[in-house]
């Protein structure tokens, strides 16, 4: 179909998302986006997701931590933020999640709020409560793998 | 503006990571409301030298009758700087509230709680600060959130009536279930809030810390009365 002419097409805005898991997490953007558009759904009906018209543009997750874009529809950011924060998981997975900034184009997003490849995880062995056990490690941030799950630590904790 | 979140052993993150997400989302500081019979965190002096946040040491009462409930509060109100008081249960919302030696009043709508204009007014008349939590929002789903959201419409219904004071806590227990302030108030304007509420509800725990502490300091001797050096 012919595209619309400049007046008459959609203003967008783009969320740049930190998201956050447990290292053993497998997130993909089909799975992130169904997740994006249940949360959508659900808190604000069919009438408000249908406005705020949110699709996720730019997704990478990599041993427990990634971001992503959402397009949203001008004048729906709150709406959509509202939504993203009702998100706590994908296929199962907990996530955490959190709006890092808003901008009107994508690359202004990208180049503004998502930081470069974060320094890759490091494999270690640390003594967390009293018991040598295997973990994740970076930026200072832990994550310890115990018998019932893992355990979020910082550096101050082992 | 505050957290109030439940550490390692009452949940999968310890203190510190539960800090220092705080302090990336923007918070100014954290409350330890972990449930009293679940332990609590042994480092939150070390946590709270290492960190530029603030970290409040609480606690959250859990007891199945008020009997019990008076005791665990003349037990920890004076080694703890917060103490809240598990509600969701009619007995037990009515002793909270009744109770000035109680700081808030977590979740009174959960389970079979319920609230009512009377207790309102208590709360109001002993200071007690009801919270409004936005856990069951964010993590619930189908019937049972929006029984919650019933039951949250009514507490802010009531608790604007009586102008009874509030906290706000999305009551996190682990780093991965916080939300940035800026997400809290945009949920709760689409759920009925006053952004402005939430933000003043989030900043609440703050002024509680301080207050509690400054009556906790060895100069104080009642409200308006302190001891001078000079």
């Amino acid at each position: 179909m012919k595209h619309l002419p400049k007046h008459l097409q959609p203003r967008w805005r783009y969320l740049a998302v930190a998201i956050e898991t447990w290292p053993d997490a497998d997130l993909n953007r089909r799975s992130f986006q169904r997740e994006v558009w249940y949360a959508t759904q659900n808190l604000l009906g069919d009438t408000g997701s249908a406005d705020a018209d949110m699709t996720v543009l730019r997704f990478t997750h990599e041993d427990g931590v990634g971001h992503a874009i959402v397009r949203v529809r001008r004048g729906h950011t709150e709406a959509a933020r509202a939504a993203l924060a009702c998100l706590d998981s994908v296929d199962g997975a907990p996530v955490g999640l959190s709006v890092t900034g808003t901008s009107g184009t994508v690359r202004a997003c990208e180049e503004k709020y998502i930081r470069g490849p974060a320094k890759g995880p490091e494999q270690r062995q640390v003594v967390f409560e009293t018991r040598d056990r295997r973990a994740v490690a970076r930026d200072g941030r832990v994550d310890v793998a115990t018998d019932d799950g893992f355990v979020g630590a910082t550096d101050l904790d082992i | 503006m505050y957290e109030a979140v439940h550490a390692r052993p009452d949940g999968p993150s310890t203190l510190a990571r539960q800090v220092e997400t705080a302090a990336d989302y923007g918070f100014d500081g954290v409350v330890v409301r972990n449930h009293g019979n679940e332990g609590q965190p042994d480092n939150i002096a070390a946590v709270r030298e290492a960190v530029d946040v603030d970290v409040v040491d609480g606690v959250e009462i859990r007891a199945d009758d008020p009997a019990q409930a008076s005791g665990l509060v003349g037990n920890y109100r004076s080694k703890r700087t917060l103490v809240v008081v598990h509600g969701g249960d009619s007995a037990i919302n009515r002793f909270a509230v009744e109770n000035p030696a109680v700081d808030v009043l977590a979740h009174p709508m959960a389970g079979d709680g319920d609230f009512n204009h009377v207790l309102a007014t208590a709360a109001a008349d002993n200071d007690v600060r009801v919270e409004f939590t936005l856990r069951p929002v964010i993590q619930g789903e189908g019937g049972s959130r929006v029984r919650r959201l019933r039951g949250l419409r009514k507490l802010r219904e009531l608790v604007a009536d009586a102008d009874a004071p509030f906290v706000v806590s999305a009551d996190p227990r682990s780093h991965l279930e916080f939300r940035a302030p800026r997400e809290l108030a945009a949920l709760g304007e689409a759920i009925g809030f006053d952004p402005d509420d939430i933000r003043s509800g989030l900043a609440e725990w703050g002024r509680l810390a301080d207050r509690n502490r400054e009556r906790m300091g060895d100069s104080y001797v009642e409200p308006g009365v302190r001891l001078d050096d000079s």
